[in-house]
């Protein structure tokens, strides 16, 4: 490996016909040791989790941490208000009148978890990346479109540039190339 | 033979299209330059905003004397338009949630459409409770922020619960139309040719590359909006129906109210997302993946929610009557035959007796019919909360003070002007943003999924049905 | 993928099972024993009778209706486990028998209505509201009605059941056309005369009382239990080495999601019902919770809370659980409970005012209805199939797999 070149290298790309195609070239990759590869493609395909082996999403977790947020946060909120700090009777119904703050200890809940699922999500995929090595790529703007690649980044400890392209070629690419940093 | 005929499933997208062909059919109406007919559109819409603008401003200015309200109805027109809208906004979040999590997949070629216009229909819906407090320098009292009276909000209030409910929802709706967006602004960023789109799709777009390891982040994070998203529908009105039912006015007061809004907001949603689909479709030339077929689908709930709202009102008029009591009876009377029967009885054909025609696949699977029930639906359901809020108030527990109640031409201007914010805002849509949810479409169609290709040659290889020859069995 | 799927259990219901038999005689000694309680205490042994019989109705209802949206929305999620709900309900018409009994006893179990002093101003007994409602609420309206509904329910049921069958013998896919006309118009019927129904049997217990939710509370409640029976169902033959490889994990995790489901949809109906009363606070409504909410009555109205909505809510929440066979089983039986004491928390105060009172005739009710609804299940879960076979979705159903 000729450390000039890997400087500059970000990693090989290659284009498959279909999602069948790329579901089985991204089982070879996953087989042939790889673990610094991700593939594209223009919507979620069914079963490519398991071909590259992908662990349990997190977002579970941040969601119900938000949600616990939001559900206690709304009840200490009206509890402090109407409990605390300015009692009002209203119609006769305790201070804590819990069956009526139910709607509002809903709300805050949801919304608190829909916060936690949108920007968890963000967040787990590293998004807002305005500027990535891939768009340089003039045939990359197919994977919003059709196209369906692999890419093996040259950071993964098996990196080697040849055999990358010998396994793509093996797994019936329609079409390699190297992708390079800016 | 058979005596009865088999009917397959019909394909979700018409017409022998890839992958490549659906992208450019949804995103060349956002590259092309804009046609005429798109500024045509605009005039009036944006003359109608005009009008709710100048309305707004007098009322301001004057005061909300300028409506028709007067003593016992306290309750006019503001919140008839609110809660019609509101409930008009509920068929987007139905179809991209609920019917996401029945795995419905035919949701797919409406569900941007319906949630655009979710959130266009609840912005219309928040200028009116907004506006009606008369001092609207002082809306923020209804938030729980410190004020001048050292006080904070009533959470016993349901008036407060709405605030909660119908900006969640605004929120909350509007974070899964983005989420949902996200990778068709980056289609159009990547299919955009000029530099202002580029840079614009791009920012928005996030960097989103179609990564299969942040499809997986994606996808939960859909499956778990949906999950909140579904009880929020229910939830937000719910809470309207308690800004009614939590009093003890007759004819508001009464258990069915939530399941009956809710299913009351479905009914009048989807007949909204069929009439702007019906007319975007033709114009769009979207027939391929908003077919019949989903019309047909939309017709049955609307027929479905039409029967549900018909089995409440059934049930109101039963238990008014076997509850004993007399305010009540005499309510659900007065409503049938007193001074607004007219308007009961225009509800009661819009709402029930309408959408029974689409029991006749015919009349279902009818353009121009779908069209016309689809307004008089929506017609109905303005006239249900017209019949709910003025009948129960105008005619209340004490006769000395009945009074007819009739709205005044600024009623009527303002509840018209919110067309105008709701056809400029769905027009910019339209205009700037992709009307069908492209990579959801990719994913429905048979090529892509995987199982539906060789194993040995990757070659696609669609499954076709065959029907079996039935058996001659005596069962 | 052009191969079909396979099945490798045996689909048949194994003829010689002793389970038939076994609860055969359960609901014989059982409904013996509640003649006993007929005879002895007439007033408690109706009481508990009804508590009982509306607990296996709602579930025979609840399957019909399962069955009909299933027809109706062309699923293909629930076709292994269909045959289950479609024989409860093919069974409807002779479990209309065990009304009589009530029809029977009516005059004492409903007497706040049917107690003719009530309707006669000059009588001491004359009740105003009540009276107004005699048009309603007399005897023989009330018989008409409840032949009426069980004409729907038994003919729907019926005919459902008969159609699937067919279409296991013959292969007639045509058939599916034929279910979908059935379910149609029964769905608009069903839903009426359930409601209706559950007007007749618990709400006129207490006569003066109303609320237009109570048919839809009624589906409610009764729709959750019947996804922890599936459940409990599935999970039986199971244990019984049937339909282990059939019923997949898919399937399981469906049954799960639909109970996660359903407990949240009643807890929403169940609440808002509570809330609009408790907020109103109108003497003529609030006191029936008033009622239900003291003495030791208001231990069951807490365990509603938290076991038929907290803890299910809490532990289904997670995809995992859902598809986890001892958490499953755990939360079905729990929700089985609550649904049984929730029908005794809304029947039994108008007998037991002040507190629980459990009675020995509640057990031999329970035992002698279940005995024999569940017997009625088995005999005729034998004479076919034990999934609906042919059924042009069967193969779509078995592809199903499991995916986080």
């Amino acid at each position: 490996m000729s450390t000039t070149e890997s400087k500059n290298l970000y990693g090989i790309l290659a284009e498959f016909k279909n999602p069948k195609a790329l579901v089985d070239a991204s089982a070879k990759v996953v087989e042939a040791g790889y673990d610094k590869f991700d593939t594209y493609t223009p919507f979620p395909v069914h079963g490519i989790d398991k071909a590259m082996n992908l662990p349990k999403s997190k977002l579970g977790y941040i969601v119900f941490g938000h949600a616990l947020l939001g559900f206690s946060g709304a009840i200490a909120m009206m509890y402090f208000m109407s409990v605390i700090d300015y009692q009002i009777n209203i119609s006769g119904k305790p201070f804590f009148n819990a069956p009526a703050w139910v709607p509002i200890t809903f709300e805050l809940t949801v919304l608190l978890s829909a916060f936690g699922a949108v920007f968890g999500m963000f967040f787990l995929n590293g998004l807002p990346k305005l500027s990535n090595p891939l768009f340089e790529v003039e045939r990359f703007k197919k994977a919003t479109d059709d196209g369906f690649f692999v890419c093996i980044e040259a950071k993964d400890s098996k990196f080697q540039a040849d055999l990358v392209r010998q396994l793509f070629e093996e797994a019936g690419a329609t079409h390699i190339e190297e992708v390079y940093e800016q | 033979m058979s005596k009865y005929e088999y009917i397959p499933e019909p394909a979700l997208v018409k017409g022998n299209h890839d992958f490549a062909s659906i992208t450019k059919l949804v995103t060349d109406v956002n590259l092309r330059p804009t046609p005429k007919n798109w500024y045509l559109a605009m005039l009036p819409a944006n003359a109608l905003l005009g009008l709710l603008l100048v309305s707004i401003g007098y009322l301001i200015w004057e005061g909300t004397g300028i409506w028709g309200l007067n003593n016992p109805v306290g309750w006019g027109w503001a919140i008839i338009n609110f809660v019609w809208w509101v409930g008009i906004g509920h068929a987007g979040t139905l179809i991209s949630a609920i019917l996401f999590l029945f795995r419905q997949d035919w949701r797919t070629a409406i569900n941007r459409f319906a949630e655009a216009m979710t959130i266009f229909a609840v912005m219309c819906a928040g200028v009116f409770p907004a506006i009606h407090v008369g001092r609207i320098w002082v809306i923020y009292w209804v938030f729980p922020v410190p004020n001048q009276m050292a006080m904070w909000p009533n959470f016993n209030s349901p008036l407060l619960w709405d605030v909660f409910a119908v900006s969640t929802y605004f929120t909350v709706s509007l974070l899964f139309w983005y989420v949902g967006l996200v990778p068709d602004l980056a289609t159009l960023r990547d299919k955009a040719t000029d530099k202002i789109r580029k840079v614009a799709y791009g920012l928005f777009a996030l960097g989103w590359t179609g990564s299969s390891r942040a499809w997986w982040n994606y996808e939960k994070a859909y499956m778990i909006l949906a999950g909140l998203a579904t009880p929020l529908v229910l939830s937000v009105h719910t809470i309207v129906s308690f800004d009614f039912a939590v009093s003890m006015i007759p004819g508001w007061h009464t258990t069915i109210f939530p399941p009956y809004f809710v299913a009351g907001a479905i009914f009048s949603g989807f007949a909204m997302v069929l009439t702007l689909m019906i007319v975007a479709r033709k114009i769009y030339g979207m027939k391929d993946i908003m077919t019949d077929d989903h019309m047909e689908k939309m017709n049955i709930i609307i027929m479905v929610t039409g029967s549900m709202v018909g089995f409440a009102y059934m049930m109101e008029f039963f238990i008014a009557w076997y509850s004993g009591v007399e305010y009540e009876k005499a309510i659900f009377m007065l409503r049938a035959t007193g001074p607004y029967a007219w308007a009961y009885w225009i509800m009661m054909f819009c709402n029930v007796i309408s959408p029974q025609v689409f029991w006749f696949k015919k009349l279902r699977r009818s353009v121009g019919f779908t069209f016309f029930i689809s307004i008089v639906v929506n017609i109905g359901m303005w006239f249900e909360r017209f019949v709910i809020t003025v009948t129960s108030l105008s005619t209340d527990y004490l006769p000395s003070s009945w009074d007819y109640y009739s709205p005044t031409a600024w009623d009527v201007l303002t509840y018209v002007g919110t067309f105008g914010l709701f056809f400029t805002m769905f027009l910019l849509f339209l205009r700037f943003l992709p009307m069908i949810a492209i990579a959801e479409v990719k994913l429905v169609m048979p090529q892509g999924d995987p199982h539906n290709y060789d194993d040995e040659t990757q070659e696609y290889h669609l499954h076709v049905e065959e029907v079996p020859q039935p058996k001659a069995v005596k069962a | 993928m052009s191969h079909k799927p396979t099945i490798t259990d045996s689909l048949q219901f194994p003829a010689d099972s002793k389970i038939p038999r076994v609860l055969l005689i359960v609901g014989a000694v059982g409904l013996l024993a509640t003649a006993i309680g007929f005879a002895t205490d007439l007033e408690q042994s109706l009481y508990s009778y009804l508590v009982s019989f509306v607990f296996f109705t709602g579930i025979g209802l609840a399957s019909v209706f399962m069955v009909m949206f299933h027809h109706i929305t062309k699923s293909k999620w629930g076709v292994v486990v269909r045959r289950i709900p479609e024989t409860f309900g093919g069974n409807l018409k002779w479990w209309s028998l065990a009304f009589l009994p009530i029809l029977g006893g009516m005059t004492v179990l409903y007497h706040h209505w049917t107690d003719p002093t009530l309707f006669d101003p000059s009588s001491a007994n004359f009740d105003y509201i009540v009276a107004k409602k005699e048009s309603y609420l007399n005897v023989p309206f009330f018989i008409i009605r409840q032949v009426i509904y069980f004409a729907i329910w038994g003919y729907v049921g019926h005919k459902l059941y008969k159609a699937s069958v067919e279409l296991e013998k013959t292969g007639d896919w045509g058939i599916t056309t034929l279910m979908r006309k059935i379910s149609a118009p029964a769905i608009p019927l069903f839903g009426l005369s359930i409601a209706f129904a559950s007007f007749d049997w618990l709400m006129s217990l207490d006569p003066h009382w109303f609320s237009t939710m109570f048919g839809v509370y009624f589906f409610a409640i009764s729709f959750q239990s019947f996804w922890a029976i599936m459940i409990l169902m599935v999970f039986f033959l199971q244990s019984r080495g049937l339909l282990k490889n059939t019923i997949g994990q898919v399937h399981i995790y469906d049954l799960g999601a639909w109970l996660f489901a359903f407990t949240v949809f009643y807890a929403y109906i169940a609440f808002s019902q509570f809330l609009l009363i408790y907020y109103a606070n109108l003497p003529e409504e609030t006191l029936w919770f008033y009622e239900r909410l003291e003495g030791s009555w208001k231990y069951i109205a807490y365990g509603l809370l938290l076991f038929r909505f907290v803890l299910p809510f809490l532990t289904l929440l997670n995809r995992e659980q859902k598809h986890r066979k001892n958490v499953l089983r755990f939360v079905a039986i729990v929700v089985v409970i609550m649904h049984y004491l929730e029908i005794y928390w809304i029947a039994m105060p108008m007998l037991s005012e002040h507190g629980i009172n459990f009675s020995w005739i509640d057990l031999t009710s329970f035992f002698g209805l279940g005995g024999i609804f569940f017997w009625m299940f088995f005999k005729k879960f034998q004479q076919n199939s034990m999934i609906p076979e042919n059924d042009p979705k069967l193969d779509a159903c078995l592809e199903k797999t499991y995916h986080q």
